[in-house]
């Protein structure tokens, strides 16, 4: 028996120590918003985050989490990082097809966490790991600045009072 | 012209008698030292089973994932062509299973098969040889328990001369002495069973002792390091600088048994198989003086020595997420590739992200300009199973070109290993051909 803590609650769980935490997260206890990508660490799409640092859980061992706590892309919201990533994401409209974006949220949901105003540079180092087939990426970029600064960085697809209305 | 025939068949016989007197083997039964794990008064079987995996005997002689334990047909490339390992299940037509007890311990300790033809030294008859008669009797008793399986032997591809298993007897002439482990009464019992681990059990030398021209260890240079099969092994002498002097005894005995030593290094290619296959399965008492033995070890510099610098500049001027302080520019296609493809799992400043078994500061394979090791993990993945850890990394050989790897490896070895590393294409093309 191993014990999970996941989004603050505690699983108790019967799986193999070699079973990678993204199984047990999506096949046993039910969490299905994190994805399956590549399999082998190198897309990012199954991007959680261990204690707050963004890990691939495609590559990671249940056994090797210990007490660890794991957040994932259905309670980032409640995080102040993760809230502020998701609302930009909404202004941007940074998604296309959507399977690699619960990986990209975590990974700059993190990024935010610990570098408050990312650089160009800041977010590249941070985001190289994270691959979208629809070529989201001019959007992404722009979407964590936003986050950062709160100012609006690109054209904006949700905004409270359309902007240019006739007053 | 009759003292020349005279002279002729004097030589012969004079060479006839130093091949027979060489090629002596040692007929005593020897007596092994001590093994916490295998007591003399525990059942054969299990006595058997214990030592088997300490000799690692599943290391060649099963196919990896086949499932077929000790059928055979494990291919070992070699400077001169390809030799597989031999089915010894107790199998009558393919495996051991006609074989006397005789005939088994004669193949094990002196090289020599049933059929009287010599076998090559890539099976390890040259540490063996140390080995108990009772201590090779356990092991064929439980090999002989085991599952027959009717796998044929695959035929060696050898070049000529090599090909010519007669000719080994004058390699053995020259190079192999048959004889029993002799214990120092002047050590420890803990050292002696340590030695009888490292020396015929485990046979360590045989990957970790540099080997002549004629690919025979070289005695004098015991443990000091080599490569072989494209892997380097590390040199394990008691050298503080370029051995592991400077590990603790905790530092080796995890490393043997966990595959991974915080700081020192992980277990990859040959030696995460020994550690998988075999050393896990040691007794922590018996792993204890395996650690004894190897700690008594003379230092010893060897060959293209490696210098560990574990406070790397670069490395230690980063971050868990971020570079810092390395001389390349941010457009260095390694530092690219390493951002895209390695950072997320093993990080900036080389501490480990899911693991501290994906660690690079401190190892020896970053600090080894020339790569070796690095190259081959990149090329073909990692996979360890050892006690308390399944660790895997992927295999990126099909995904990048020989330039793109030799880029990452440089990348690696500078901002890790804070070395300006030597790894060509033609290195990483030669590498990715081995294993």
């Amino acid at each position: 028996m191993l014990s999970l803590s996941v989004n603050g609650q505690s699983h108790a769980l019967d799986v193999p120590d070699d079973m990678p935490l993204l199984w047990v997260l999506r096949d046993v206890i039910g969490l299905t918003g994190t994805k399956f990508g590549c399999g082998v660490a190198q897309c990012g799409a199954c991007t959680v985050h261990l204690d707050g640092q963004p890990v691939r859980s495609c590559v990671l061992p249940v056994g090797a989490i210990g007490n660890r706590t794991i957040t994932t892309i259905e309670a980032i919201g409640a995080t102040p990082a993760g809230q502020k990533i998701q609302q930009a994401w909404l202004e941007v409209d940074v998604v296309q097809c959507g399977y690699c974006q619960s990986g990209q949220i975590m990974s700059a949901a993190a990024l935010l966490q610990r570098t408050p105003n990312p650089s160009d540079a800041d977010i590249d180092a941070a985001m190289s790991g994270n691959i979208c087939r629809c070529g989201t990426y001019v959007r992404i970029r722009a979407a964590i600045k936003q986050a950062a600064t709160g100012t609006p960085e690109i054209l904006q697809t949700l905004v409270s009072a359309p902007q240019g209305a006739a007053p | 012209m009759i003292r020349l025939l005279i002279a002729i068949v004097l030589v012969v016989l004079l060479g006839a008698g130093a091949y027979v007197f060489l090629n002596r083997a040692d007929t005593s039964d020897g007596t092994a030292p001590a093994l916490a794990g295998a007591p003399v008064s525990s059942d054969v079987l299990a006595r058997g089973e214990y030592l088997a995996k300490a000799a690692d005997c599943t290391a060649c002689h099963t196919v990896p994932g086949s499932g077929n334990a000790f059928a055979g047909g494990v291919p070992f490339k070699l400077p001169f062509g390809t030799i597989y390992s031999s089915n010894i299940t107790a199998d009558e037509a393919n495996g051991i299973g006609s074989w006397s007890d005789d005939e088994f311990v004669r193949a094990v300790r002196n090289g020599v098969r049933n059929d009287g033809q010599h076998l090559y030294p890539a099976f390890p008859y040259t540490s063996y040889t140390q080995l108990s008669r009772s201590d090779v009797l356990a092991i064929k008793a439980y090999l002989f328990s085991l599952p027959k399986i009717a796998q044929a032997n695959h035929e060696n591809q050898l070049s000529f001369p090599f090909n010519q298993r007669w000719a080994m007897g004058f390699w053995n002439a020259v190079f192999f002495k048959s004889q029993r482990f002799q214990p120092d009464p002047g050590q420890t019992p803990q050292w002696n069973s340590g030695k009888y681990l490292a020396v015929a059990l485990a046979h360590c030398d045989e990957c970790h002792t540099p080997r002549n021209f004629a690919f025979a260890m070289k005695h004098g240079d015991e443990l000091a390091g080599q490569e072989l099969q494209g892997w380097r092994a590390y040199n394990i002498t008691s050298d503080p600088v370029h051995g592991i002097g400077a590990w603790s005894d905790s530092d080796i005995s995890n490393y043997l048994s966990r595959g991974h030593a915080d700081g020192r290094g992980t277990a990859a290619g040959p030696m995460a198989e020994a550690v998988e296959n075999s050393l896990r399965y040691l007794n922590p008492t018996d792993t204890a003086a395996l650690v004894a033995y190897l700690r008594s070890v003379p230092a010893r510099t060897g060959d293209a020595p490696v210098t560990v610098d574990a406070a790397a500049a670069p490395a230690l001027a980063s971050n868990n997420a971020a570079p810092g302080g390395d001389s390349a520019n941010a457009n260095d296609p390694g530092m690219k590739l390493f951002e895209g493809a390695c950072a997320s799992c093993h990080q900036w400043n080389g501490k480990g992200q899911q693991t501290p078994y994906a660690s690079l500061l401190g190892t020896r394979g970053v600090n080894d300009v020339h790569g070796t090791n690095i190259t081959q993990v990149i090329l073909h993945g990692t996979d360890l199973r050892s006690l308390g850890a399944n660790i895997f990394m992927p295999e990126f050989g099909d995904a990048y070109s020989d330039t793109e790897v030799a880029q990452l490896s440089n990348y690696v070895i500078g901002h890790f290993g804070n070395k300006q590393g030597t790894v060509t294409p033609d290195d990483v093309a030669r590498r990715r051909k081995q294993l």
